[in-house]
């Protein structure tokens, strides 16, 4: 009796479809656990989607357009050319460097608030030192691959 | 010995520059000393096991004393782990005893983080025999255990849990690994995916994006304003200080220091609950708290000497379980994989020598951020003040390094980054928790494949309940967070711990 109830619990793992054992029993206990996240707080979602859509309209609350999307579309600049880059110098780091002075000079000039003459040298300086420095110690000294 | 071979002067250096750097990203409001560890990682590459572990470990005790500098001069704590320094550390700037504030801060630290040290010594090699005797399903019971205690201790259990959930969810894109037993298959992604997520996501990448991209999104986003509204307090004379302010603290020193080892022990608890917890200790239990809140140093040795004892106390359940404490030690646990070494308990048998370098690193490190910190507080202020036009987009390159170094040259692993600093920004937004999400996506690949072995092993899911006594054990402790869980947070409708 005892062994035919502990039968009821009995699994066998079918090797060719071993990959997908755990992840659907995973992903199972994900969508449960959405559907009661959702459940309990489904009042709440719509408000906050709206306010959401409010927000990065600019019509609600504080959100710096300008600086948020300029970071984001900065930085997807930055990889995309610095791959394209790296065809053109493979191996020996020159995409990074030049894709660092350019990238760290226009982020600068983006965040900064008052930009004067003394603060563009400041920010111009920076952007020229610091990748050099960084390529000069990872690329030459410590020999890190870098695109 | 061949310990001795390691104890260079370069050893030492390396430990100075980490704890250097650790400080400065730990004064700045905003960087912690995971972005710190994250950001100097790449330079790791290049070092061998030991002089990388000394430079991560500097990097790591500097990033947590260096947040009592803005806690104490901008009423910000620079990590979360230095909330409850603001509470008596500002009121004390505010009247002109702001280095008094700070050289209490940093003897407390000094005092937690080597008090954690030796628990840590004498506790994790005892933790590390004990689990050389789980098998798998004790294996996978612990590691269910860390996330309930992760998820059942975030403010909201639900989201941690499923926050948990997701992290294990995304470290099984990939190949099921012929290694580990898998059958070599893909899954969970589109077929065009597979050439680039044919070995899933690379740790260090996402945690790169994670702690380091998303931090300078979510700045971006508030046009990088001064949230103080004000210039930080100056270090101006004001009372001296003196180690006679000490006296009477011992209790408070080693009852905080205890909290902030055991809460760091507990996977992926965060420092902001050891310090509240070791404030409120010494609220509740000393004979006078009238000044907690105004300016009280007492307030201030709780905390400080609570967070800094995190750093021993979170290394215990890596180094002898291979679960990371917290998001720090979980990006120690891909520096580790970067160099061969595999955490768990077998990680201090096989490796005496490197046991020891990391105490006597952990030990150094202490003793350099107490020495940096004690005689240059007044230098180390300023840093407070390096605008983040300059430094976050230094940062962003530094992550590009990391990202594209870790795996020697792979640039998927840079747009990782990119999709994950996204990724994390809009977790934080629609209020996912980051710690359980990075530690079940560090320990998701091996809960399956302790879980189907078990499985395959025995053949039945009782097994998980009836294997051994230390099995049944950990479904007990398994139940009893969740019930502290729901017990707190039923304390806290009826009265919040720190009352400031």
């Amino acid at each position: 009796m005892e062994s035919h109830w502990l039968s009821l619990f009995d699994v066998t793992i079918n090797f060719d479809q071993s990959h997908l054992f755990f992840p659907r029993i995973v992903t199972w206990v994900l969508v449960i656990l959405l559907a009661l996240i959702l459940l309990s707080r489904y009042r709440r979602v719509i408000p906050a989607l709206k306010h959401t859509g409010r927000v990065l309209a600019g019509r609600e609350g504080e959100f710096d357009h300008k600086r948020f999307f300029g970071t984001l579309v900065l930085t997807t600049g930055y990889f995309y050319l610095m791959s394209v880059l790296s065809d053109v110098f493979p191996n020996t780091g020159y995409s990074f460097l030049i894709m660092s002075v350019v990238f760290i000079l226009l982020l600068s000039l983006l965040y900064v608030d008052h930009l004067t003459r003394r603060l563009f040298v400041i920010i111009l300086l920076n952007a020229l030192i610091a990748p050099t420095l960084a390529w000069y110690v990872l690329a030459q000294l410590f020999r890190i691959t870098l695109p | 010995m061949d310990i001795l071979s390691h104890l260079t002067p370069m050893f030492f250096g390396l430990i100075a520059a980490g704890t250097l750097v650790g400080i400065i990203f730990g004064a700045i409001p905003g960087m912690t000393a995971t972005m710190a560890v994250a950001v100097c990682l790449p330079l790791t590459y290049a070092l061998g096991l030991e002089s990388g572990i000394a430079l991560l470990l500097g990097l790591y005790v500097g990033g947590i004393s260096g947040g009592m500098v803005p806690a104490v001069l901008l009423n910000i704590p620079g990590t979360p782990s230095s909330i409850t320094t603001t509470f008596d550390g500002y009121p004390m700037a505010k009247r002109g005893e702001g280095e008094r504030a700070l050289k209490v801060g940093i003897v407390a630290s000094i005092f937690g983080g080597l008090f954690s040290a030796a628990v840590l010594f004498f506790f994790a090699p005892v933790l590390a025999d004990f689990a050389i005797k789980f098998s798998y399903v004790e294996k996978f019971l612990i590691i269910l255990l860390a996330l309930t205690v992760i998820a059942s201790l975030c403010s909201n259990m639900l989201m941690g849990i499923f926050s948990g959930v997701l992290g294990v969810w995304l470290s099984l894109i990939g190949t099921y690994s012929i290694t580990n037993g898998g059958n070599g298959e893909p899954r969970l992604m589109f077929d065009f995916m597979e050439y680039y997520l044919i070995d899933g996501f690379s740790l260090l990448p996402v945690l790169i994006g994670i702690f380091g991209l998303t931090t300078v999104l979510l700045d971006a986003e508030k046009g990088f304003k001064d949230e103080t509204g004000q210039g930080p307090i100056k270090l101006k004379g004001g009372a001296r200080f003196s180690f006679g302010i000490f006296k009477g603290q011992q209790i408070n020193l080693v009852r905080s220091s205890g909290i902030g080892t055991f809460v760091g022990m507990l996977p992926g608890v965060g420092g902001s609950a050891a310090s509240v917890l070791a404030y409120s200790q010494e609220k509740n239990f000393s004979r006078d708290s009238s000044q907690m809140g105004k300016g009280a140093p007492q307030g201030i040795v709780a905390s400080e000497s609570s967070n800094n004892a995190l750093t021993g106390g979170a290394l215990v359940p890596l180094l002898s379980l291979g679960i990371p404490g917290d998001s720090t030690t979980a990006i120690l646990i891909g520096a580790f994989t970067l160099q061969g070494i595999q955490v768990g308990p077998l990680f201090i048998g096989n490796n005496m020598d490197t046991w020891y370098l990391m105490i006597i690193a952990l030990v150094a490190a202490n003793f350099l951020m107490f020495g940096i910190m004690y005689f240059a507080i007044r230098y180390i202020a300023k840093v407070i003040e390096v605008p983040k036009f300059i430094l976050y987009p230094l940062i962003i390159m530094m992550c590009v390094v990391g990202a594209y170094a870790i795996n020697y040259g792979i640039m998927f692993d840079v747009w990782t980054l990119l999709i994950f600093g996204v990724f994390g920004y809009v977790a934080h937004k629609i209020g996912l928790e980051v710690v359980p999400l990075i530690i079940g996506f560090i320990l998701g690949n091996s809960a399956e494949v302790y879980f189907v072995k078990s499985i395959e092993s025995y053949g039945n899911l009782t097994i998980f309940f009836t294997k051994s006594p230390i099995a049944v054990l950990l479904w007990a402790l398994i139940a009893v967070s969740v019930a502290f869980a729901i017990y707190l947070r039923v304390c806290n409708r009826r009265q919040p711990i720190v009352e400031s």
